[in-house]
């Protein structure tokens, strides 16, 4: 791909972020929550697609990294006192180090077995905040100080999002991205290649961990309560996997318009039905899995409406 | 066996070891521990009870790593399976009282009508959502199995709410001596575990589709050729998985509590046996089980914040003996 259409992309995103930076002053308190919480979706599959989609290995518990996140913010602001936003960036640091000290052992599984391992490390975690009174509140969750702050949590998760984008941009498009792909397609080779994959897997891991971390502390600060229960729900993990499946995993454009489209549909339709509307999901699920699992941006690279190049 | 296969089954045994032995070492120093006859009596009631419990685990252990073992799924709608035996057996013991005639079903005497419709769904679920995508990439039946699993939950939820159920059956203690004593509903479901799981294991050694199933577990296309149908064995397979789930829901409901969200918790559970005793190795799991239920009874009746923490012997398994031994203590290496 030339520079020029790196350009193109830039300027497409430059206009997209023109457009969310005008928006939150032209409408009120819940359109501006709603757009902030797609724009945090678009980051959580966004975040999936870098570990799960570029190297194949199936993260099924990446909620802990939102958990922690939000976790660490929340205890920062409430019980220490702290302005919000640099408590982002504390929660970012305690992903990273999450990621590591999960990601060392068990990145070294593979296939299914990576995907419960994950799934074990994320609910150990949720078990361990709810014991963990002293620091965590336990079960009865942390209550944050009253404020309102939709256009500051606005702005903080539109930078967040417009970071993701371009580094999952990057990964699509640098050499660090093929190697992921690389490992993907088969492990050995890509080692005997010269690819140091232990390397890699950590890093792209550690990638995709702080990016929820940061979400799940803006998340934290704008709902003002969080509990262990909410905060690791697997149905996050779900979501954020069906999101880049439905969008197309692997690509980049794919976990954007996957995350905008579910959400969308998710608030307007779904809502309305309470314990029907996780029956949908599940069949939803079911059909994604089963007959699209290119996503929507794979359907039309087979129709032959967008070039391969272009969606990555 | 090689040196370094040598030194993982230490490190194993090691593991398991240290694992029993943290809610000692906890107990004692958090101060639960007496040193006096009467402790020592309710420290053997909670390892009989654990004992007992792990036949209970031992049916929806075996049920998935059947399914593991043949098909490389992971059901991860298993638990879900179970809580709807569990939800079956309680409509169909309470059916009689509502329709005014004054009496119960007996629990396991439903098992003959609740087997057969477990049977039936995870036949079907094979059928119509998993035949197509066994050997393909892993994240598709995963994504599959969990989209099932949440829609049985909430479409539970729509028709009974989230109270929590449970069967009244043979509550009475039976004492073994003065100070040590089980629940008799604990013995009968043991027993029934037992009986059951024994039944399939014959099955599966002894019968001709048995056979054909741990041939298709071994290699599905050598079976293939061999002339076994390795698509009604994937069927047969699931439904048999569904059925002993569904048996594991039956004997749930006459002793635990149960409600649609325990589901997740019988699968983390299911997940942690097979990966201790070997995933797809049928004894392994049984061993699995016992293991962890006593490991789980420990726990709570030593650990502060015991029933918190009791989920945490589940995960810690089940992240320890994937780092030092995939293949778990009985299961052999993939190649």
């Amino acid at each position: 791909m030339t520079s020029r259409e790196h350009l193109r992309y830039l300027a497409y995103l430059g206009a997209f972020l023109v457009f969310l930076a005008v928006l939150p002053f032209q409408i009120g308190v819940y359109y501006r929550s709603f757009v902030m919480f797609t724009m945090m979706w678009v980051v959580l599959a966004l975040s999936w697609n870098i570990i799960s989609g570029y190297t194949g290995y199936i993260s099924f518990g990446h909620v802990v990294f939102y958990g922690v996140g939000s976790y660490a913010s929340a205890i920062l602001v409430a019980d220490h006192g702290w302005p919000w936003i640099p408590t982002l960036l504390v929660g970012a640091v305690v992903g990273l180090a999450v990621a590591i000290l999960i990601g060392y052992p068990v990145l070294r599984l593979k296939g299914p077995y990576f995907a419960i391992a994950m799934l074990g490390a994320a609910e150990g975690t949720r078990v361990l905040v709810t014991v963990w009174d002293s620091l965590t509140h336990g079960g009865l969750g942390i209550n944050l100080p009253n404020v309102e702050n939709s256009m500051e949590t606005y702005f903080a998760m539109l930078a967040l999002m417009v970071v993701t984008i371009l580094v999952s941009y990057w990964v699509g498009h640098s050499r660090f991205g093929i190697r992921l792909n690389a490992i993907r397609e088969d492990e050995l080779a890509a080692e005997a290649l010269g690819v140091n994959t232990t390397l890699y897997k950590m890093a792209a891991f550690s990638l995709s961990a702080v990016f929820p971390a940061i979400a799940g502390g803006i998340q934290a600060n704008k709902t003002l309560y969080i509990n262990p229960d909410g905060e690791f729900l697997l149905l996050i993990t779900i979501t954020m996997t069906l999101m880049t499946m439905f969008g197309g995993k692997g690509t980049v454009i794919g976990p954007i318009v996957g995350a905008i489209l579910l959400y969308l549909f998710q608030e307007v339709v779904w809502v309305k039905f309470p314990f029907f509307h996780l029956i949908m999901f599940g069949a939803f699920l079911i059909l994604v899995a089963r007959f699209m699992p290119r996503g929507i941006v794979g359907l039309f690279i087979a129709r032959g409406w967008a070039r391969k190049g272009m969606v990555h | 066996m090689e040196q370094a296969e040598i030194r993982r089954v230490y490190l194993l045994g090691a593991f398991i070891v240290a694992a029993f032995a943290t809610p000692f070492a906890v107990g004692a120093w958090s101060g639960n521990i007496f040193y006096d006859r009467q402790w020592l009596m309710d420290l053997i009631t909670v390892c009989l009870n654990g004992l007992l419990q792990g036949g209970v685990y031992a049916m929806y252990g075996v049920g998935l790593t059947l399914i593991f073992g043949v098909m490389r799924i992971i059901n991860v709608a298993h638990g879900e399976i179970v809580m709807l035996g569990a939800y079956l057996t309680w409509v169909l013991f309470n059916a009689p009282e509502y329709l005014g005639l004054g009496w119960h079903l007996d629990p396991l005497l439903t098992m003959v009508i609740t087997l057969p419709i477990a049977f039936a769904l995870g036949f079907a679920i094979q059928k119509v959502l998993l035949n197509a995508v066994v050997g393909g990439p892993e994240l598709t039946p995963l994504l599959i199995t969990f989209g099932v699993g949440i829609a049985m939950i909430n479409l539970v939820e729509w028709i009974f709410t989230t109270d929590y159920h449970t069967i009244p059956y043979q509550p009475d203690a039976f004492h073994i001596t003065e100070t040590i004593f089980v629940g008799k509903n604990k013995i009968i479901s043991f027993a029934m575990a037992l009986a059951i799981s024994l039944g399939v294991f014959l099955f599966l050694k002894l019968h001709r589709l048995g056979k054909a199933i741990r041939a298709t577990a071994q290699n599905p296309e050598v079976a293939m050729v061999c002339g076994i149908d390795v698509q009604r064995i994937y069927l047969v397979t699931f439904g048999l998985g569904a059925a002993l789930a569904s048996a594991g829901g039956a004997l749930v409901s006459i002793q635990f509590g149960f409600n649609p969200e325990t589901g997740v918790q019988y699968t983390v559970v299911a997940f942690a046996i097979i990966v201790l005793g070997g995933r797809g190795h049928y004894l392994g799991a049984m061993l699995g089980a016992v293991l962890l239920a006593v490991l789980e009874n420990l726990v709570s009746f030593m650990v502060p914040n015991g029933s918190a923490m009791v989920e945490m012997a589940a995960y810690t398994m089940i992240v320890g003996v994937l780092l030092i031994r995939p293949q778990g203590l009985l299961g052999v290496k993939e190649t």
